[in-house]
Order: structure tokens, then sequence, then C-alpha cells
């Protein structure tokens, strides 16, 4: 195999990470943002499956979460494919890391600012999604990014559930051609530069949202 | 003398072990100032928050329009707490100045006008627009409509805060210390949208330390000290000699503030 | 439901043997990453500009690359250059190296937190450069960086279950080879992350105690 057709393929095993995760990432933040709001509710009923959820998620290894949903899955009748159990997984525990995340930024939006929306009319539901899910979401807008970095870096770990992605596609390719070094060498440095794009993403979209501050 | 629009009977209201208002009654008289001062610690602020409840009060009842607010006082004393939507109807009546603006960072100006108009009232983002630059324009802000709080200067965002409060149509304004975290020069421009909306016949409650502002707008001056009310009535029976010697002891501490006009 | 209890009594030795490689390559994994962190970290800050500019470029090079990549390339390619490590002590080294370059970032960010008017103040009272580093700057700085440096060893007991990729025999190989021989793959992963779980809070709840006890150190050092 000459290594034009390496690096073709190598790119095509990083479009699925990227793909799979940026999915994960965006699903990951919208369930995180629910959990927040349950993290912080003042009914038992919503709050302790919240602290439950994250508490889980973040204790056990992504690899076993992965594994444990890629079997679990079908052996309770729904049946995906291993990239949608990928997706699943990541996504689960991505959402407790952002949900933790967005629950220090919640707790630090100043009480005065509730105090007017709630003058305004605004109910529980309307303050939440209006005015202190937005804030807290740029207050922690760091942390956010810093963790989807952290889950494009964990997609590796969707290998193991037979999802040819780049870590997948370099292990096979290694294998066929005994060049391992060179290869696994060559997805560092895509997973590097995927990496740079996604915080170049990230330090953009802090610029972008400033709200009138120099 | 007309209905009162707000009636405050028997309120008391605890921190903890700590009694921050040891039983009020007070009238507010419709399409007038009514103005609280009092030392700081006196309860004045939290008297006025209660008003919006955004305290719970420990006992006693607050009448918006003979709506009870927050609880409902049963014939024999006890009272029941009555379900958010109940307290978001009879809070529809109030608008509410704070004094850290408590403008949302997020939202321009206009945007934070016509946010309740939009997600509460469900008006069409036009016409909310609409709405809200008549507020912004009686404040004198309508070329600042696109600014976010952060490139508006205090003065400018408590403005911005009063025509966010009005564009609600409330028929009560509560101003919490509105002018308190301004520079000194910034002031004026406030006391003015608040000269004018008290001309147009708004009914309003001020807790300020502009004793000059109490004297000059208010028509009721009410002076709280350590919970209590002291004094009720016009500035010139409040502030007339002979002069009651609590407030003349609080009024020495504020010569700087425009009382000096009154000694 | 497949699931035997009889199954756990029947491998107890070898999931036993399982666990036993999961704590002692993650205490072994997290002392040496503290070390090597410390080490680079303190060549950063006190070492030749060279030296410290390769060793963050280094540092942003593993903090930027899956963990999974990094084993890969030191158990498949090691060979290659002469490296033959087998399982354990390959998962043991990319362990180390992997935490070593979160560690360094850690105590980088003690490094700085530390106020300068502490060090003029030691200065000032004729302190030389030795005794302020003993004396002031690593009690000051090991207090700043303990909720990170905690969470950070957490967070290695977790990554201690991709060693299992390279056949390191360590609790999630192990359970995971049980559950497929006996098809009850869902029950016994499932036992194995309540395992995890019961660990992570666990630790947690030590690193946090432990937190507590030393906070008057914080105190009086801020």
């Amino acid at each position: 195999m000459n290594s034009w057709k390496l690096w073709m393929l190598l790119l095509q095993g990083a479009g699925l990470t990227v793909a799979v995760s940026l999915l994960s990432i965006a699903i990951g933040l919208a369930i995180g943002a629910v959990i927040s709001a349950g993290m912080l509710s003042s009914k038992q009923v919503f709050a302790v499956p919240s602290r439950l959820f994250v508490s889980f998620f973040r204790g056990v290894p992504l690899l076993v979460q992965l594994l444990l949903i890629y079997n679990l899955l079908p052996a309770i009748g729904i049946n995906v494919s291993s990239v949608g159990a990928a997706i699943t997984g990541l996504s689960l525990c991505t959402a407790a890391y952002q949900a933790e995340n967005l629950r220090g930024g919640l707790m630090s939006v100043p009480k005065g600012l509730i105090e007017a929306a709630e003058m305004a009319g605004l109910n529980a539901t309307q303050q939440f999604r209006r005015i202190r899910l937005p804030i807290a979401f740029r207050l922690t807008l760091p942390a956010i990014i810093n963790e989807a970095i952290m889950i494009l870096k964990a997609s590796s770990l969707v290998s193991v559930v037979g999802v040819v992605e780049l870590t997948r596609m370099t292990q096979d390719l290694s294998a066929s051609t005994y060049r391992p070094l060179e290869l696994f060498a060559m997805a560092g440095v895509i997973y590097f530069i995927i990496n740079w794009g996604l915080s170049f993403i990230g330090s953009y979209t802090e610029n972008a949202i400033r709200w009138g501050r120099p | 003398m007309s209905h009162p629009a707000v009636t405050i009977r028997g309120l008391h209201k605890s921190f903890g072990a700590v009694e921050v208002l040891r039983g009020i009654d007070l009238d507010i008289p419709r399409a007038q100032v009514t103005c609280l001062i009092g030392p700081s610690g006196s309860g004045k602020s939290t008297l006025l928050r209660c008003m919006a409840f955004l305290e719970e009060t420990s006992s006693g009842s607050i009448l918006i329009d003979d709506a009870p607010l927050g609880f409902r006082t049963h014939a024999d004393g006890s009272r029941t707490r009555l379900p958010a939507a109940d307290i978001r109807t009879a809070r529809r009546k109030i608008g509410m100045v704070f004094q850290q603006f408590n403008l949302w960072p997020h939202m321009t100006a206009l945007g934070n006008v016509s946010e309740a108009l939009k997600t509460v009232q469900k008006l069409g983002r036009r016409e909310a627009e609409d709405r809200a630059m008549v507020q912004l324009k009686k404040v004198g802000l309508a070329e600042r409509a696109d600014h976010f709080p952060s490139q508006l200067s205090g003065g400018q965002q408590q403005r911005v805060a009063i025509a966010r409060a009005l564009a609600l149509e409330p028929e009560i304004m509560l101003f919490d210390e509105p002018t308190s975290s301004l520079d000194p020069e910034l002031t004026g421009e406030v006391l003015n949208v608040m000269r004018a909306l008290a001309d147009d016949g708004m009914t309003m409650v001020v807790v300020s330390h502009e004793i000059g502002f109490s004297a000059s707008v208010g028509q009721k001056i009410a002076f709280l000290d350590q919970g209590q009310l002291l004094l009720t009535g016009t500035p010139t029976e409040v502030f007339g000699k002979p002069r009651h010697p609590r407030l003349d002891q609080f009024l020495e501490t504020y010569l700087d503030r425009g009382a000096a006009m009154l000694l | 439901m497949r699931f035997d209890p009889a199954l756990i009594i029947h491998h107890l030795p070898s999931i036993l043997s399982g666990l036993s490689i999961t704590i002692l390559t993650w205490l072994i994994g997290t002392i040496g990453a503290v070390l090597v962190g410390f080490v680079i970290a303190s060549a950063r800050r006190f070492g030749p500009r060279p030296l410290g500019m390769a060793l963050g470029a280094i540092v942003e090079v593993i903090r930027g690359t899956p963990f999974l990549i990094q084993l890969f390339l030191l158990y498949f390619g090691g060979p290659y250059i002469g490296l033959f490590l087998d399982p354990l002590p390959a998962g043991l080294l990319g362990l180390t190296v992997y935490g070593s370059a979160y560690f360094s970032e850690i105590f980088r960010g003690g490094f700085e937190a530390v106020p300068v008017g502490h060090i003029e103040a030691a200065e000032c009272v004729g302190l030389n450069r030795l005794q302020i580093v003993k004396r002031i700057l690593l009690p000051e700085m090991s207090m700043l960086v303990l909720p990170s440096a905690v969470n950070m060893a957490i967070l290695l007991i977790k990554e201690t279950a991709v060693l299992s990729i390279i056949t390191v025999p360590e609790l999630t190989m192990i359970v995971s080879a049980i559950g497929s021989e006996y098809y009850a793959f869902v029950e016994s992963l499932f036992l194995l992350a309540l395992f995890y779980w019961a660990l992570v809070e666990l630790c947690g709840f030590l690193g946090r105690k432990a937190e507590a006890k030393l906070s008057h150190f914080r105190l009086s050092a801020s």
C-alpha cells in the first residue's frame, strides 16, 4: 500500500472520529443541561436521579460504559449499530461532566438576575431557559470546551466496540502493513490537529459571545 | 381618599432569629409617591421586597388592590401559601427596580425590555420590540437600544431597568435604592425619569437615601427605625419642626445627601 | 438472567488477581506520574529555557493525543525501535507518561499560584533559594494543588481500564473474559461498573476528607 492511500484511509477514519465526537458533544451538552437543572431542583424526584446519573457516569471508566452499553442495548431489545452504541455511550458520559460544569455555572448566576426575571413574570422553565442557562453556559464555556476536547480524545475507545474510526483504522492498517510506529504516530498527529481545530472553535466561540464586553 | 393601592397589616419578617420587620401597618396611596426612609438595617428594603413577594413574610398580610399577595389569611388568622401562578398574577401589577439594576447581561437594552413581552405575554417579536422601544424612548435611551448592559453607564442601565419594568404596564412601581450603586453625577438622570413618572400619576414606592428627592417628590413619607414605622405623613408633617429626635439624628448623617435644605 | 453468583466464587482467584493488578498499576502509575510530573514542572520553572520549551511541547503532545494511541505506539511501535515490553510494564510506563503530563500542568499552576509577595517576604528575612523552595514554595504549593491532584489521581483509576486493550490482565480484562466465556457479558460488566463506581466514590470521599483536614493550612497560607 502506498503512503498516499494510507493517508486517505486514515483521514477517512478521522472523518468518522470527528462525526462521532461532534454528535456526542452536542447530544451530551443537551442532556447535560437537563441533568444540571435536575441536580439543582428542590424536588428530590429530580435531584436524586440526576446526582446518581452524574456520579455513575463520572465514576465508571468510559471503556466499561461502552462495553456495557454495546452489550446491554441488544440484550434489552434495542438493536443499534456499533456507531449508535458508541454515540450513546460517549453522549451519556460527557453529559455527566457537562452537567457538573453547568451546575457550577448555574449556581454562580447572580441572584438578582433571577429576581428580575421573577418580577418580569417568567415562570421557572422560562427563567431557566432564557436567563440562567445562557449565562451559565457563557460562564462555564472554557470548561465545556475542555470537556469537548476530552471526549474527542476518549472517542478513540469506541474502537473496541468495532467502530472503524481513526484508532481502529490505524490498528487495522498497522496489522496489515507492519508499520505501527509510523501509523500510530500519524494518528497521533491527526488527533492533535483535530484537537487544535476544536480548541480554535472554542476560543472563537468565547470571543464571539461577549455581550458587549471589550 | 380613594382606596389604597397596597394595604399592609401586622407585617412581621424574620431572618432566622433576627426580626427585621416588627409589625408594620401601612397604606400605599394610589397615584402618589410614597418614600420609605430610615437608617440602614431599619428594614425598609425588606419591606419593599415583601411588597414584591421576593421575601416571604413571617406573618401579617399584604393586599394589592384587595387581592392577597403570597398568602391567604383566614378568619382565624392562619395563612395558606398561594400557588405560584397566583403569585405571578398578583405580581403583574407590580414593577420592580433594583439597586443593582439586574439587567440580563446576555441581552441588549431592547432585549431586556422586550423579553417578558415575548415570553410571558406571548407578543410577536415585532410588536414586543415596538412596545419596548416606546419605553426606551420614555427613559431617553432609544438610540442605545442595541447596546448590551456592559456598554452602558450605571445611570443608563438603571433607566433601561425602569423601562423594562414599565413595559409590563404595572400599576405600582417599587424602587429599591435605585441610585445607591451609581456615581453621584449619574443619579440625576435616574431621579429625573422617576420624577417624570410621578408627574404622570404612577403609584410609586421608593426606598432611597436621596432625602432631597423624598422631600420634594414624595407625597407620603414613612420613616422606619429598627423594624417599626416610627412616623408617617406628608413631607411637611414628617420633616417639619418640631421633629422626632430619631429622625433628627438620622437626618444629621445625611446632610450631604440634600437633607441640608430641610434644616 | 444467566448470571450465576457461583461464577464469582469459582473465579475468585483470577478476579482477585485482576483487582490487585488494577490497584497496583494505579498506585505505581500515579506515584510515578506525580514524581515525573513534579520533575517536569520544576525543570520548566527553574531549568534552562530551551529545556523548558522542549518539555512544554512534549506535555502538549501528550495532552493533545488519546491515551490509547500512546499505549499502542509504545506497545506495538516500541519493538521497532528496540523497546520490547510485556503488556504490564508497557501499561505502567504508558500510564506514568500520560499522567505525568497532566500532573506537571497541575504543579506548574501551583507554582504560579503562590503569591510573589510570599517569596519576597522570605527573601527579606534572609532565606536562601533552596530554603525558600523547601520551606515556602513547596508547602504552599502542595496545599494549593491538592484538590486537582486528587481529581487527577481518581481519573487515573479509570484509565487503568484502558490497559485491558493491550491485554494487561487487570480487572476489566479478567471480568470481560469471564463474561464472554459464560455469555454473561451484561451482568458481569454491570458488576464491574458498580465496582469502579464504588472505588471512585470512595477515593473521592477520602480525598475530600484529606482536603478538609488540611484546609486550615491553606487558610494560614493565604
